[in-house]
């Protein structure tokens, strides 16, 4: 997964994740505080400025994986921008394009979810989920909500790999030759998968069970590059950035 | 489909995740209480959230010649049960948002509702009753998917409907606009999904029904 690629490998990777995390709530409070769709676009530039630049995350990068949300986006705007009514003589759907007073309401909502876009990306190619993980470890969060998330992300991987294994294997044989053959193939893969969760977990159990697990799972913490001043130095930008929202553009 | 980062109004976006917050915590009770009774459905359920998420990597033959990617909602309410599948589906999706970009944080609780909430126990209430009016097993499978499925379309459409109100016609006036842009795409995958669900019961019950009965999904006149 390209965003798990950048995650490990960006300049950040030993910055804390809680200052992450802290100026991304306040990149996504400072999108819900702008008035304009202009300060809004702006905050969108700023945070992806601060990762390409701050993190030294490939801009290619940054734009291939915000794509396919911004794509949805535009199509939201699009049906947001179309209003429907019955009409007319027989009576049938009418399409009208909305006000002006509509259309600005419109884009200030389309730049606000791009500036929340954007502090997720910055986030997600930043912060690995092992450190997002521990991170709502100290917040407290429920210790099998943490237990699901930890077994789940460190399984999907065998997952992916197994999928990719079996559909190669089915592909050769022309298993997804016809639409018919593919859905049977898939069929048989997903079954196989499914059976594998029993496997799978079975296995983990009896291997927690030889290293006397008896609870929740714990693993050891990374440390971070001086996490105090990280966390003070993105609470300012974090609020310089609020501040900027709150200026008329 | 997911509803993006920032894009309900902030009234909105806290409304869902506190109609949400119960359903979850409801669920996370319900798994501490399975686990507590059987410690190795801590496993279980962290593996089965892999697999939750993994299903959204496949891609689907659909009806109208396109592909797309099933959700897994029917199959994992039927396997896991409606409650499991709250606190998984909250997982999954928090690693679609990370991991994908696909969904948001400001929206997981939108998210959560319609799809690991209202898509879940549709689709377990509708095998259920499939299976109490003695339909075959296939047709429950097909319909509990299907129809779980499309309602988690439906309810975005709702929520979508409720934040976005059409400035003419009102908030019905917009679920319908809303509903006709998914229907476009999810009709057809709602009809594909719910064909997968059957091949994929169908094949566990002829190569592995022990499991099936473990989990109290088939009896043994069923298997027959």
């Amino acid at each position: 997964m390209l965003i798990e690629q950048c995650a490990y490998t960006n300049r950040w990777r030993q910055v804390s994740p809680a200052a992450k995390g802290l100026f991304t709530s306040c990149g996504i409070v400072a999108a819900f505080v702008a008035r304009s769709p202009l300060t809004t676009c702006c905050l969108a530039v700023i945070i992806l400025a601060v990762a390409v630049v701050g993190a030294r995350v490939s801009l290619f990068r940054f734009l291939k994986v915000a794509l396919p949300a911004v794509l949805f986006l535009a199509v939201s705007a699009a049906t947001l921008a179309v209003s429907v009514r019955w009409g007319g003589f027989p009576l049938r759907l009418q399409f009208h394009l909305v006000n002006k007073a509509e259309l600005s309401h419109i884009a200030l909502t389309c730049s606000r979810s791009l500036c929340g876009i954007s502090a997720l990306m910055f986030f997600s190619l930043t912060t690995p989920m092992t450190d997002i993980i521990c991170l709502l470890r100290k917040l407290k969060f429920p210790e099998v909500m943490l237990d699901i998330m930890t077994l789940g992300y460190r399984a999907l991987f065998v997952f992916l790999e197994v999928i990719h294994d079996t559909r190669t294997a089915q592909m050769a044989r022309l298993g997804y030759a016809t639409p018919r053959l593919a859905m049977r193939s898939l069929g048989i893969l997903t079954a196989n998968l499914t059976l594998q969760v029993w496997q799978r977990s079975n296995a983990l159990h009896q291997a927690a069970l030889a290293r006397n697990n008896d609870g929740s799972l714990m693993f050891l913490e990374d440390e971070y590059h001086r996490p105090v001043l990280t966390l003070l130095t993105a609470s300012c930008s974090g609020c310089a950035l609020i501040a900027l929202a709150m200026v008329p553009l | 489909m997911h509803i993006m980062e920032g894009f309900l109004p902030v009234k909105h976006a806290i409304g869902w995740s506190v109609a949400s917050a119960p359903f979850v915590a409801y669920g996370l009770r319900s798994v501490n209480k399975r686990i507590k009774e059987k410690p190795e459905q801590r496993m279980l359920l962290g593996v089965a959230t892999a697999f939750t998420f993994v299903l959204s990597a496949l891609k689907m033959p659909s009806v109208t010649g396109s592909c797309s990617h099933p959700t897994g909602t029917g199959l994992g309410a039927i396997l896991f049960g409606p409650a499991a599948m709250a606190p998984i589906g909250a997982v999954v999706l928090l690693f679609q948002a990370l991991l994908l970009a696909h969904g948001g944080l400001t929206t997981l609780g939108a998210n959560i509702f319609s799809m690991a909430i209202v898509g879940p126990f549709a689709s377990y209430g509708i095998y259920k009753l499939g299976r109490s009016v003695k339909l075959p097993f296939g047709v429950c499978v097909f319909l509990a998917a299907a129809i779980g499925d499309l309602l988690t379309y439906v309810t975005t459409s709702v929520q979508l409907a409720l934040a976005f109100p059409d400035p003419a016609g009102g908030i019905f006036a917009s679920f319908m606009k809303f509903a006709a842009v998914f229907a476009v795409t999810q009709v057809p995958l709602a009809i594909s999904e719910g064909l997968l669900t059957v091949v994929v019961f169908n094949a566990l019950a002829r190569f592995n029904p022990q499991e099936l009965r473990d989990m109290n999904v088939i009896t043994k006149e069923v298997q027959a």
